[in-house]
């Protein structure tokens, strides 16, 4: 729709966003043996009962669907480390945490799939909820600061999915606020073919001050 | 022009300008409903779209009147309360009118005007557009000019497909036309038999 029809604006889905998520690395847990898995990306197992190994987030909840391992929750899902992270984003309006770049999709993922392998899975979660809902009320008011002389915003730490949502609300502002800035605009050069100067209204121009 | 196939730069040069004729022109008489004759006196007050107004003022052969959303009156409804005003009944294209606009009226307060308003109307749509409810067409939408409708529609659609996808469900979606109640179709039948 509104995003996609502008063939200028570069973007993604959510479930394309998601789809990069998966290539993150877990380890698993697996209850069989099976051999070696021999991918374009890299190669993953030996796969032995009890033994922990390292694959992709995509085949960790493959294997997961068919019950052939457990998938052992990254360091930062727990509740001890969110509940840091939540109270470190709060106090601090204008930063955001270290967090991992796609958290919001490996969250979601392992809500979905590996329930039982995660501890304290509703405070995990809704620890999850928050910290998403403080980080992105602090995108908008963020964004608020957005003037004309805005020429880069730097966004540290902020993470794809948040990236994302916001993405063609910011394109689509910048480039209003560029070209209305544009110093043709605001103060024409001479060159102009009228003949009717007409009176000087300095109007709201000083209203405006550089952020 | 800036984008000869963009559709909205097209209907944005349709808005009429008022002008006034500089010379007299024989046998456009159509362009002025008020004449009696087939031509346009020197002096009299036109309405023409805004590509004419444009070709005909760079002949010198009209002088361009500054439209009635740049006048005083709007401008000072704007810095009251820049977030209230009817911007689209006013002008629908009002920020490419305005960029358009002001090289041929020679008006340069008209490009800091445009930016104060687009800078304290941004912030509600901002605070609007990621916290309204998408099934709900709010009642502050047709007061927004294309520009801003087309923001906040981008802001709108990118919280709504992220909220999808949280909540999760199929990833297959029913084509629209499956979903139809094919009874009239079938009521045109002629009975059988």
């Amino acid at each position: 729709m509104a995003g996609q029809s502008d063939p200028h604006l570069p973007m993604f889905t959510a479930p394309e966003v998601e789809f990069l998520a998966e290539d993150e690395i877990v380890e698993i847990i697996p209850n069989v043996r099976m051999g070696a898995l021999h991918m374009i990306c890299g190669d993953f197992g030996p796969f032995l009962p009890q033994i922990a190994v390292k694959v992709p987030l995509w085949l960790a909840v493959a294997m997961k669907k068919r019950g052939k391992c457990a998938i052992r929750p990254p360091g930062w899902l727990s509740v001890d480390n969110l509940t840091q992270v939540l109270e470190a984003e709060r106090e601090s309006p204008r930063e955001f945490q270290a967090l991992p770049f796609h958290y919001v999709e490996i969250s979601r993922l392992l809500f979905d799939h590996a329930r039982d392998d995660i501890p304290d899975i509703y405070m995990v979660r809704s620890l999850i909820e928050d910290i998403k809902g403080v980080r992105f009320h602090k995108v908008e008011t963020g964004l608020e600061t957005i003037s004309g002389r805005t020429h880069a915003v730097k966004l540290k730490n902020l993470s794809a999915m948040e990236v994302n949502i916001v993405r063609p609300f910011l394109v689509r502002t910048l480039q209003a606020f560029y070209k209305h800035d544009s110093p043709q605009i605001v103060q024409p050069q001479g060159s102009l073919n009228s003949k009717r100067p007409q009176a000087a209204d300095r109007g709201p121009r000083r209203d405006l001050r550089p952020r | 022009m800036a984008n000869y196939y963009n559709i909205d730069d097209i209907l944005m040069e349709e808005e009429p300008i008022t002008s006034i004729f500089q010379v007299r022109a024989n046998g456009v008489g159509l362009l002025d409903p008020g004449s009696e004759s087939n031509c346009v006196e020197a002096g009299a007050k036109v309405d023409l779209p805004l590509w004419l107004a444009h070709e005909l003022h760079l002949r010198q052969a009209v002088a361009i009147g500054v439209p009635p959303c740049f006048s005083q009156r709007t401008r000072k409804e704007v810095q009251a309360d820049a977030a209230c005003v009817d911007l689209r009944s006013r002008c629908p294209y009002f920020y490419e009118l305005g960029c358009k606009i002001f090289p041929l009226v020679g008006d340069k307060s008209i490009g800091p005007f445009l930016l104060y308003t687009f800078t304290s109307r941004y912030k509600e749509i901002l605070s609007k557009s990621h916290s309204a409810p998408v099934s709900t067409s709010p009642k502050y939408l047709p007061r927004l000019t294309q520009e801003e409708t087309q923001l906040f529609k981008a802001a709108q659609w990118s919280i709504a497909s992220f909220r999808k996808w949280r909540v999760g469900g199929s990833r297959l979606e029913k084509a629209s036309i499956l979903g139809r109640k094919r009874k009239p179709a079938a009521a045109q039948l002629p009975p059988a038999g």
